[in-house]
């Protein structure tokens, strides 16, 4: 009895935290079906589907739309391969330098946005580097390594290292116990670091800020407009995005299920 | 966006009687900009460069929206069957700056023919010092004898030789009569009427706050002296102290007044007209002592074109075009003649004062000091007072 | 490691050389894996910060700049801005301390009852990065505004007075920091605790015959790593944040973010805007090296902290 009671505290606990979590969600997802006859989204005036139907009335957001969703994709993929790769190192391995790596990576984490941004700015000037598309994704790239090979690491330190000498004890090499032991079961850990990678990419507005050009990202886009406008198409984008990001997570659970039965 | 579109693409639309170009382009092949559309067009023909490139802030100019285009650019681009390469890149005064001053610095173009930033932010005044500007071709400009009387000698750029402005915006007072109980407008009132407690926002701007603030005082913002500069401060830490002040904000204090956490604040005019369709109860007025006006300029960085420049300048200052603009934008119009054009096609617009000012309005409208915006010492010092 | 050079590559098939290779040259694999994320850090972070670090010592008015070892900088920006350093670390600090109270049990439900919904979950921590935080903002000044549910609940049982508020005081500033944040504590904590093996925690039950004993015995060191990380994730970040006491607070409540953001763009003293931005990385590194100390996790972390 009591410790089902402690369960249901737990549980109930879990579900407001994620409520909490949850409600400026809903509050922006609800704000998506505003009607309000002004520019800015801000009071509730009325109920419609008009945002929904009409969601890129706004030249420019659709494209600002896509080059976030382009370099997210690509940020969290390329900092997702070298993060894990440096936090195998890391992890697997003493070696020479393996401290001042540590500090390297760790120094990104403590250093301010703003501070990190105006930085890659001297550099992109000194190097007569066109800002753009491709210094937005350099930057992406270096705030993101670090964040990816801290949740790596926190994964592949509680490793068992017992399965992969076992694996090795039946023949395979180093390279074949990689892809089939070792990588399986750290996945968890370098998908949970791409998400992150792939969230911090997205909602970046400092950094890229410095170092955009004239591209613009969606939150450029959403400051720079909202001198003028705060249209309630930005929040139907944001809810699309999310609710894209949940159905895509939900089908995969749903496939693996049937496959799970059918196996 | 717009430089897609062929002249095909627009002969066709136009046929498929797309009303999209029919006032603007109509009623400037009319001769709404006056006897000198011909004669530019023909300079034109000689000298235009192939794309025309312009920055801009975002929704800072007319679309249509069914079709998504500019239609004043798309009508420009055919009457001098050149490209405009619009860029919704500005979002921020000085970060923009930031962005250019590196290649500007070392003598290398931006790549742009025409930027807006606003006169407030002391850049345009600082770009002109550094040497950063082109002049206007005035020659291409003719329309320039439309640009509103009030406009036209700025402290920074007396004769209008680097700048043209855009668009401008007054401060004045928001408030909500329903909260506050009545009417408001003084500064004074803001500032120390204990019943508005925690409930009132002033601007980070350095030149609306400061602004209003001293014109409160009794002094002259457009020549901002120590004494005076002192006396502000005083007057605002005096409020900020006391707890009066709830907080300095952007525009973003346009949701709080909206919401009812902020019943009285520092606002700008343009952001009112908004508020306003949601919220009618809302009030603008500018105070009893007096109140700001910022505009943003077209500029000319080096290495832009001068003459293409001047060339777009003046299709944007012939009153029809203009009206289109405004009639989307709702800022304030630098051209005279704008409203007639709009009291038939959107009279609510043309009527609507903070969109359309008085002359008695525009007599009480002032502009910063430009040398006091770029004023190291004073800069730090408004910096402290608003907390960083 | 050395096992598998005993067996014959053939019964392994593909990949045969490289592994060959690695196997003769196993000193040099570390290097291999560290390369190509080292050299991307090198080119877009260190070198960078030498320039900054260049301009921290100069000296001069926007935009001629002069190097000269102008030490004073430094000295100059502690002394002008202690305040907003330390309401800096104070705010980071409450903030990580409540994101973990939130985040740990909430880990560990997703780690041990999530399910086949594991990932799900995971995907709604992250889902406020999914709105841009301007929306975001919006949407809790909408939550705690001062005519707000929020507001009219906390005045109703008298934790606000009457004319008491939310926005605006530095009760919002931490929350949205600590809102803003979370995802970065929930991420790391659930990673360590999914990896625990369920049977460990079992035979840890069987044990000491209490649960809270042998969570504090068994669950707890184990994941040790996560809060460190999850730690470290939520506190640095949120030290050098001004997006939230800008937009939540008042000029009381700006933190040092506010002020180094104001003299980058607003002040262009860039020379004071670096040295203040150093000070508030070696602030953070000390802290951090005095935390992992304090933790006792020297040798798990010996890595995170070096």
């Amino acid at each position: 009895m009591i410790a089902r009671a402690r369960r249901r505290v737990l549980d109930v606990y879990a579900l407001l935290a994620l409520g909490y979590l949850f409600l400026p969600i809903g509050v922006v997802i609800a704000f998506s079906f505003n009607n309000p006859l002004g520019r800015f989204n801000y009071t509730w005036q009325g109920f419609t589907f008009k945002n929904w139907l009409h969601p890129f009335n706004y030249p420019g957001l659709s494209s600002a739309i896509k080059v976030s969703i382009e370099i997210a994709l690509l940020s969290s993929l390329v900092a997702t391969l070298l993060g894990t790769l440096i936090a195998l190192a890391l992890v697997r391995y003493r070696f020479r330098g393996s401290a001042t790596t540590n500090l390297l990576i760790f120094i990104p984490m403590t250093t301010p946005e703003i501070v990190m941004g105006a930085s890659l700015l001297t550099l992109f000037l000194n190097w007569k580097i066109p800002q753009g598309f491709g210094t937005i994704l350099i930057a992406h790239i270096a705030f993101n390594i670090s964040y990816v090979v801290v949740t790596v690491r926190a994964r592949l330190v509680g490793f068992d290292r017992h399965l992969e000498e076992a694996a090795m004890d039946l023949g395979a090499n180093e390279i074949v116990t990689f892809f089939r032991v070792t990588l399986p079961l750290i996945a968890p850990g370098i998908l949970a670091a791409g998400l992150l990678a792939f969230a911090l990419s997205i909602d970046d507005f400092v950094i890229t800020y410095f170092n955009a050009g004239t591209t613009t990202t969606f939150p450029l886009f959403v400051w720079g407009a909202a001198r003028v406008a705060v249209p309630p198409q930005i929040n139907v984008i944001g809810t699309a995005i999310f609710a894209i990001a949940v159905g895509g997570m939900l089908a995969n659970i749903l496939i693996q299920n049937r496959r799970a039965r059918t196996a | 966006m717009s430089e897609r579109f062929t002249r095909q693409d627009f002969i066709r639309r136009a046929a498929a009687g797309g009303s999209i170009l029919t006032v603007p382009g109509l009623l400037a092949a009319c001769g709404g900009g006056g006897t000198s559309a011909t004669t530019t067009a023909a300079a034109a023909v000689k000298t235009l460069p192939k794309t025309i490139t312009w920055s801009n802030w975002p929704l800072y100019i007319d679309v249509n929206d069914k079709t998504k285009v500019h239609p004043s650019l798309l009508a420009f681009e055919h009457h001098y069957n050149v490209n405009v390469r619009y860029i919704e890149d500005i979002n921020d005064n000085d970060t923009f700056f930031g962005k250019i001053e590196g290649p500007l610095s070392q003598g290398q173009s931006i790549g742009r023919d025409v930027i807006v930033l606003t006169d407030s932010s002391g850049l345009p005044a600082r770009m002109i010092q550094l040497g950063w500007l082109e002049k206007l071709d005035k020659s291409a400009i003719p329309n320039i004898s439309n640009l509103q009387p009030v406009q036209q000698h700025p402290n920074w750029d007396p004769n209008r030789e680097y700048s043209l402005p855009w668009q401008s915006g007054m401060t004045g007072i928001g408030y909500d009569p329903t909260k506050v109980g009545g009417e408001i407008n003084s500064v004074e009132e803001l500032l120390t009427n204990p019943k508005l407690k925690g409930k009132v926002t002033l601007l980070t701007e350095f030149g609306d706050t400061i602004g209003l603030v001293m014109l409160a005082n009794g002094d002259d913002p457009s020549k901002v002296t120590d004494a005076g500069f002192a006396r502000a401060v005083k007057t605002i830490k005096k409020a900020v102290d006391s707890g009066q002040i709830r907080q300095f904000t952007g525009n973003d204090y346009a949701p709080l007044l909206a919401k009812g956490d902020v019943w009285a604040c520092f606002a700008w005019s343009g952001d009112m007209v908004q508020l306003q369709a949601d919220h009618p109860g809302l009030k603008w007025v500018l105070p009893k002592t007096g109140g700001m006006i910022w505009t943003d300029n077209l500029l000319i960085p080096k290495g832009g074109n001068a003459y293409a420049a001047s060339v777009l300048m003046n299709w944007y200052y012939r009153p029809t075009i203009m009206a289109e603009v405004e009639d989307y934008v709702n800022y304030l119009s630098p051209v005279v003649g704008a409203d007639k054009v709009l009291e038939k096609k959107d009279p609510a617009v043309a009527k609507n004062p903070l969109i359309f000012p008085t002359q008695q309005m525009l007599a009480h409208v002032h502009q910063i000091d430009a040398k006091a915006v770029n004023n190291a010492k004073y800069k730090q010092q408004f910096q402290h007072l608003i907390g960083a | 490691m050395t096992l598998a050079t005993e067996k014959p590559d053939g019964i392994t098939g593909r990949g045969t050389s490289v592994g060959r290779f690695l196997h003769r040259r196993a000193w040099l694999t570390p290097y291999a894996l560290l390369t190509p994320g080292t050299v991307w850090l090198v080119l877009f972070f260190v070198v960078p910060m030498y320039y900054l670090a260049k301009m921290s010592l100069e000296q001069g008015l926007f935009p001629l700049f002069s190097f000269s070892w102008a030490w004073s900088n430094f000295s100059d920006a502690v002394s002008t801005y202690k305040p907003q350093f330390v309401r800096s670390l104070e705010y980071a600090g409450i903030a990580t301390v409540v994101a973990l109270a939130i985040s740990y049990p909430l880990a560990y439900w997703i780690a041990f009852r999530g399910g086949r919904w594991k990932n799900l979950f995971l995907l709604l921590v992250i889902a406020p990065f999914f709105v841009t935080y301007l929306i975001r903002t919006l949407a809790w000044e909408t939550i705690l505004s001062d005519n707000g549910l929020v507001v009219t609940i906390l005045k109703d049982v008298h934790v606000l007075g009457s004319d008491g508020r939310l926005l605006a005081t530095s009760a919002a500033v931490i929350a949205g920091i600590t809102y803003n944040f979370l995802p970065f504590m929930v991420l790391p904590l659930y990673v360590s605790l999914e990896q625990i093996d369920h049977r460990l925690i079992e035979a840890a039950e069987d044990l000491y015959a209490n649960r809270v004993v042998s969570f504090l015995r068994v669950t707890l060191p184990l994941s040790l790593p996560g809060v460190f990380a999850g730690v470290l994730l939520t506190f640095i970040p949120a030290a050098g944040d001004f997006i939230n006491a800008q937009l939540l607070g008042t000029p009381r409540q700006f933190m040092i973010g506010n002020v180094i953001q104001s003299q980058f763009l607003d002040l262009r003293d860039y020379p004071t805007a670096a040295a203040l931005s150093f000070v508030l990385m070696g602030a953070i590194l000390v802290l951090v090296l005095i935390f992992a100390r304090v933790l006792g996790t020297d040798r798990l972390t010996a890595g995170t902290a070096a």
